[in-house]
């Protein structure tokens, strides 16, 4: 009897050693692939809580970790709101084909991870005929040989930069919030990748690195934001940002979909601006926004150019 | 300090010291929680990539589980009410193993939050003042609130009674008394709190619902204390703890009203849904009968459908209810279904479909699995240790080291004394202790050890006139009412009952008289310990 308690006790005790020398390299694995930034980074403050100096200062310790890392110099922007800007976007369901250029033309620009494919926008479609942006019947991940097909309209969705959003509600550690032009940001370095924003967001418009975000070196765009498409890390939350690096960097300058788009179905201006574009068809076209009884007010206006 | 340290190592023995099904236990509980630990190195390296969350079904498994065992933890004050408020005895009893239970659920919950997040090394981003916690504004801030405030609250209840009972001594109500009232309402806090968690999000039509938090209640009314029922039963058997039968019946009872509740809060639930038909009826759909083809949980949740009103209904007659096999069918079928039905069954429809339409299916992974059994295992070993410590506390066979205890004969004896050689005149010796007032002498050798005592008593028994001449050796007895100086207090009262003497000289290591001790010096020095 003693001696069968003595070896289970052995067996214990190795198990416990073994568990234990596993839970130690667990622990040190981040360090282990970290050089000295590491404690740098993780006492990193809250980004709204550091003043310009201590800004620079992780800037240019993010500057000199991406370069390390891509081989490549990254420059990270961190260009704030300007007053009397209000960010709107608007979306012309009569034109939209459905192509997608607008989804790889936002991957292009804002550095999403390639492996596993993260995209920022959802292209849906409907078929005609039926109840009209009925989501329970959308499609995804429809692939035919040619778009636009008759029987369909298509309808993108993005970040609705909503000027009530229930993701920053949700956030425990304030890590999303809305920035005074509108736009709906995420500091990378402080989301502790709980996802309550994602199950908070009614318009599917965040994603999470499940996964090591994969880029190839050659496919980074280098200019940046750090609020924006700067890379991300494993296990935060990211999401479309009117592609903050370029709208604060040259004002006027429209976001990546806008451009890609062969159809001109989108349209992007200054909300407090009365000669926008986006307020002429504010005023001008018959608007409508998703969701609306959930009170979220989004910024993203879909509209009908035309009828058909 | 040192008695703090001494203690510590008492319990870390009791902990570490027990028979061979206790290890074999452990060394079980160890082996998954190695399991677990090895798929969770695998998820810190790779990510949450491992499970089978995707951005369309963003929480799972872990979250289920999560929100299963805060209805663990608060069931705890079921038991708090009727055995504080109403002096049930029979229950109040066994508090102590359901708050203890309470601390290991609440334990598991945080570990569940833990190992779900992206960035775990960041949680303290989520702490007010070094953190950045959004309080009032996010309803998770306040579940970190909640949650570790019903830890500490139970924690200092559970530890404070065990501390008291350890020194043998009884609690005192006035100290834990506010504590207890406390954590009524925050029991029923936490998992308010955790329904408003879903219940918030209009984004999400299925957890959208204000009867989210009563139904909460009263399935976790149901699921805890049934695995209380079948702990208790397994602790009776294993330990000397006596837990009667009627507290397990009333807990029984209670089950069957809160299961009643909880069915026809349910019932209300599906009639709105189903009755009203609109298109936020769709995640009730694909839970109960599965939408467009897509149906992995349906067969879940009919299983637990069925298991909870037959579970109902063998709680609801006292016939089934007091017998034990029908009861530990229903226990078991109380927290299979609303680990079904609380857990997966509340989490996964949430998200399906998701916000714009999609049906993704979401089935844990294996890693998702091992995770969430080495969790499981933690919490048990964690309520494993918590017992085997409570248990002889409670029993009374594990005392703590305390001042009580360390009080000895030389602390409360009194120094004045007479030591006399033995040829000293009887006379005299009656002089020195009139002149001294004490009715006992002792005798020595002249190498002051003692060799024998003399009483008032034995000097009057003397005729009058007879004690001219004689010396102390004649009359002196030999030493009987002796004690050495270090002898622990509880005995000194024993010693003197079993020998019928007022008084005991106290005598160091070289037996040479250092003092004496009476009855009322030991009754005063109690008295002292008890004030403390």
């Amino acid at each position: 009897m003693k001696k069968d308690e003595k070896t289970n006790k052995g067996i214990d005790r190795r198990k416990f050693l073994q568990g234990a020398a596993l839970g130690l390299a667990g622990i040190a694995l981040p360090l282990d692939k970290a050089d000295a930034s590491f404690w740098e980074a993780f006492f990193q403050k809250h980004f709204r809580e550091m003043n310009e100096v201590e800004i620079n200062k992780v800037i240019s310790r993010l500057e000199r970790e991406y370069e390390a890392k891509y081989n490549k110099a990254i420059k990270v922007g961190h260009e704030k709101a300007m007053p009397g800007v209000l960010f709107g976007y608007g979306l012309d369901l009569s034109r939209c084909i459905g192509c997608r250029r607008c989804v790889y033309g936002c991957v292009e620009e804002n550095n999403q991870s390639l492996d596993p494919q993260i995209h920022w926008i959802t292209v849906l479609r409907f078929k005609k005929g039926e109840k009209w942006v009925d989501l329970e019947n959308a499609e995804k991940y429809y692939n035919p040989d040619k778009v636009p097909q008759d029987e369909y309209f298509y309808m993108p969705v993005q970040c609705q930069q909503c000027e009530n959003p229930p993701c920053v509600r949700a956030c425990p550690t304030q890590a999303t919030w809305k920035d005074p032009d509108g736009i709906v940001v995420v500091d990378y370095n402080w989301c502790i990748g709980c996802r309550y924003c994602m199950a908070a967001c009614p318009y599917g418009a965040r994603r999470f690195n499940w996964g090591k975000p994969n880029r190839p070196v050659e496919k980074i765009n280098p200019n940046t934001h750090y609020l924006g498409n700067r890379p991300r890390y494993k296990g935060v939350v990211e999401k479309c940002t009117f592609c903050v690096q370029r709208v604060r960097h040259e004002p006027g300058r429209y976001p990546a979909c806008v451009e890609a788009c062969p159809v001109g179905a989108r349209k992007f201006g200054n909300l407090l601006d009365p000669n926008s574009e986006i307020r002429y068809l504010i005023q001008h076209k018959r608007v409508f926004r998703l969701k609306e009884d959930l009170n979220t007010n989004p910024k993203f206006y879909y509209f009908f150019a035309y009828g058909k | 300090m040192v008695q703090t340290i001494r203690n510590f190592f008492i319990a870390l023995r009791q902990i570490a010291v027990g028979d061979k099904r206790y290890y074999v236990w452990v060394a079980f509980l160890s082996f998954l929680m190695l399991l677990g630990a090895s798929a969770y190195i695998g998820q810190l390296n790779r990510g949450l990539i491992i499970t089978a969350m995707r951005d369309q079904v963003s929480w799972g498994l872990y979250i289920s589980n999560f929100t299963f065992l805060v209805g663990v933890a608060a069931a705890a004050v079921l038991l708090v009410i009727p055995a504080y408020l109403y002096h049930f005895k029979p229950i109040k009893e066994i508090v102590l193993f359901g708050e203890l239970l309470a601390i290991s659920a609440i334990s598991m919950c945080i570990l569940f939050i833990m190992v779900d997040m992206g960035q775990p090394l960041r949680v303290w981003h989520i702490l007010p003042v070094i953190g950045a916690m959004n309080f009032p504004a996010s309803l998770l801030a306040w579940d970190v609130v909640v949650l570790n405030g019903y830890l500490a609250i139970n924690t200092c209840i559970a530890f404070y009674v065990l501390y008291r009972l350890s020194i043998g001594k009884d609690y005192k109500m006035s100290v834990i008394g506010p504590l207890i009232i406390l954590s009524i309402p925050w029991a029923v806090s936490i998992h308010t709190v955790t329904a408003f968690l879903y219940n918030g999000l209009p984004a999400r039509p299925f957890w959208n619902a204000s009867i989210l938090a009563p139904r909460f209640l009263a399935s976790a009314f149901c699921s805890g204390p049934a695995l209380m029922i079948v702990l208790f039963q397994i602790i009776r058997k294993l330990s000397e703890v006596e837990i009667d039968n009627k507290a397990i019946f009333k807990i029984a009872e209670l089950i069957a009203y809160a299961m009643g509740i909880n069915l026809f809060l349910l019932g209300a639930e599906v009639f709105k849904e189903f009755y009203s038909g609109s298109i936020h009826s769709e995640p009730i759909k694909y839970l109960y009968f599965g939408l467009h083809g897509h149906n992995n949980l349906v067969p879940w949740t009919w299983f637990a459908t069925v298991l909870n009103i037959s579970a109902f209904f063998l709680f609801l007659f006292p016939k089934t209810r007091e017998n034990f096999t029908t009861l530990n069918m229903a226990c078991a079928a109380v927290i299979t279904g609303v680990y079904i039905e609380k857990g997966m069954g509340l989490i996964i429809p949430g998200f399906i479909p998701d916000t714009l339409g999609e049906i993704y299916e979401y089935t844990p992974t294996m890693q998702e699995i091992l995770v969430t059994v080495g969790i499981w295992a933690t919490g048990a070993l964690l309520y494993t240790f918590l017992l085997k410590l409570a248990i002889p506390v409670y029993t009374g066979k594990l005392r703590f080291f305390s001042k009580a205890q360390a009080v000895a004969a030389h602390d409360i004896m009194s120094r004045r004394m007479v030591s006399v050689l033995p040829d000293t005149p009887v006379d005299d010796l009656a002089k020195l202790l009139v002149s001294k007032h004490l009715s006992d002498a002792a005798v020595v050798d002249d190498t002051n050890k003692l060799i024998g005592t003399v009483s008032e008593t034995d000097i009057i028994s003397l005729e009058v006139g007879q004690s001219t001449g004689k010396k102390t050796s004649d009359i002196m007895t030999p030493p009987t009412a002796v004690i050495a100086e270090d002898t622990r207090i509880q005995e000194l009262g024993k010693v003197l009952a079993d020998r019928k003497m007022n008084h005991l000289f106290v005598i160091n290591k070289d037996s040479q008289p250092v003092g004496m001790i009476s009855a009322s010096d030991i009754l005063k020095a109690l008295e002292n310990i008890r004030q403390e």
